[in-house]
Formats: structure tokens, sequence, C-alpha cells
């Protein structure tokens, strides 16, 4: 009895070594399904939200793209959306937060893939998208390519990945 | 000649509270609560998706925010049929679109005063209540495709998400 319950001692402590390493060191994938997550936190806001508070937030999305990005947005009901610089990422997210009463922004399927170099991967991801507590929500599949640069993953290109053609 | 007291030998009467709480035997209570749980994990992952149907598009055939099921083995031993009402997922399966299938691979289908033509025949929707006015050019469909388009087709073609869908996104068959 005693030697099983050492056993399970023994196992329980690696479990949580293994969990701890994972926290304390995580995976290109993990960092890159938490840098979508809070790139959709960043870029949502309630009606409740102050507009200085709105304009901190647009002016920090740039922060999650690389200087060399290019995004190529195709959504059902919208004129097509082309940005080539995080100036213009800023500009856009600063116009919808003047356009918008309200902004929710999700991302529910994300599935990573890392390069065999590991200082690039694709991200494809349904995004989910509320406008304006509108009861139509926005959803579509993109592919996001990110890099590694200085340490840190940003987003080089979006695509929308059309699911009908 | 010996005389046992029933009484005294059987085991202390448990109360009500304990046996709606946990049963007469806990042991035997824990043994099905988890083949409960792991039943319904196994049913409901990789079985029978539960969903909850948002948009206007499947009307008056699923109305807004009803609960239904997608039958994920319903196309193991067949393709899909025409008529079929399907699951097609984006990037996974939390947010999925819910279409009717009208168009098979191979064939051609056009819009043509509402009424969907498939290989130059008029298909018969006793499913489609609402009569549309939409007027499409004919578009063939793939060898691995399936034509999918929603019931309600009142709303102008340019604001209903339809069109051609490649089989592996195909999830399953809407079950109710």
């Amino acid at each position: 009895m005693k030697i099983i319950l050492r056993l399970f001692l023994f196992a329980a402590l690696i479990a949580l070594g293994v969990w701890l390493w994972f926290v304390f060191f995580p995976g290109p994938e993990k960092i890159i399904r938490s840098q979508l997550t809070k790139l959709a936190r960043t870029v949502s806001f309630s009606p409740a939200k102050g507009n200085l508070a709105k304009l901190a937030s647009a002016q920090n999305v740039a922060g999650f793209f690389s200087t060399n990005v290019e995004i190529n947005l195709n959504l059902p009901g919208y004129a097509p959306q082309n940005f080539s610089s995080r100036e213009e990422i800023t500009q856009a997210a600063v116009g919808a937060c003047s356009v918008l009463s309200s902004l929710s922004v999700k991302f529910p399927d994300i599935n990573v893939t890392v390069a065999p170099d590991k200082n690039s991967a694709i991200a494809d991801a349904t995004v989910e998208a509320n406008l304006s507590g509108q009861t139509d929500l926005v959803v579509e599949e993109l592919k996001f390519t990110f890099e590694k640069s200085g340490g840190k993953w940003l987003i080089k290109k979006i695509e929308t990945v059309r699911v009908l053609s | 000649m010996t005389v046992q007291n029933p009484v005294a030998t059987s085991k202390p009467r448990q109360s009500w509270l304990h046996v709606i709480a946990i049963g007469r035997n806990p042991r035997n209570t824990f043994i099905r609560i988890a083949v409960l749980v792991v039943a319904s994990f196994v049913v409901f992952n990789f079985v029978l998706l539960p969903i909850r149907v948002t948009g206007v598009s499947m009307l008056p055939t699923y109305k807004d925010h009803s609960i239904n099921f997608v039958n994920r083995l319903a196309y193991l031993r067949h393709e899909p049929r025409r008529g079929d009402v399907v699951s097609i997922r984006y990037s996974g399966p939390h947010v999925m679109l819910m279409k009717r299938i009208v168009g098979l691979p191979g064939e051609t289908i056009a819009f043509v005063n509402g009424q969907i033509v498939i290989d130059g025949k008029i298909l018969d929707e006793p499913y489609e209540k609402w009569k549309s006015v939409w007027n499409l050019p004919p578009e063939s469909i793939g060898a691995n495709e399936y034509y999918v388009v929603g019931d309600n087709r009142t709303m102008p073609p340019e604001d209903h998400t339809k069109g051609r869908v490649a089989r592996e996104r195909i999830m399953g068959k809407v079950l109710l």
C-alpha cells in the first residue's frame, strides 16, 4: 500500500512538473493562440467603453502585426478591405471605434501549424464578429501567417478562406 | 435450536435523504455517474453535436435560436443526398453553417424565377414555403463538391450565403 501511494505521489509530481514547464515555457502554438485571443480582446469594445480607452486599444492593435503586413479581407456583405502597413491598421481600428457603437470579436476555432524552422506559422481561425449589437453575426474563416521577429510572433498576412464558392 | 432476531442482524436503515442523494449503494451510484459522464462526453463530442441555430436563412424549417443536433455518423455508409440539411464547418466545429444540399457532384445548377434548375430540370422543393425571384446563371458543381443553399430565399441572392462546398467541410446531417 505504501509503495502504491509513493508511486501515485511520484506520478502526480511528474504531472505537476510537466504542467508547470508548459505554463512557464509555452510552445509556439500556444503563444500564437494566446496572441489571437489577445488581438480579439483588443479590437473588441462595448458601448460602455470610454472614447479614450477605445482610442488606446485601437493604437495597440498595430502591435500585433509585422511592419510588412498584408491584409486582404473579403467578408460577405462588406466591400473588400486591404491593408499593407501598421499605420493603415491603426487608422482602420480608430475608424471602427468612431463608426461602430460596439464590436465583439472572437476566434472560436484556432488551428496552428508551425513551420519546421519554428520561425513562421500558419493559423486557420474562424472569426465571429458582432457589429454594433446586430442580430446577424459576421462569420468567416481567416488564414493568418505569423512570423517570429525579435522573439515575438507577429501577424504578417491575413487572407479570407472561402468556405462556399 | 437458535433463533435470530431479523431486526438485529439487518443493516441500519438509511435516511431517505441519503437514498435520494447518493442511492442505497454509493459505489454503484458513482459507477453509474462515471459511465454517464463518459458516455455523454463521447456522444456529444463525436456522434451528436449539439447546436443552436442563429439567423434566418433556414426559415421556416429551422427557427432562429432553436436547438438541434448534428449526426456526425450520418455519412459513414453513404454520401450526402439532395435535400439533406447539413452542417458545414469553418476552421472547427464551434461555429458552422447550416444549409440544405440541392446540387450534387458533377451537376449543373441554376436559379430561374426562384426555382432551382438541375441539369435543365426544375427541382421540386416541398420545404420551400416562401417563393423567391432569384435568377442566377448556370454553375457547374465540381467532382468533390455539393451546392448548398438556405430554405429562406426571400432576401436578395447576394445577401444569402450559398454556393459550392467541398465534401470534407460537411460535418454531418442535422438530426431533427
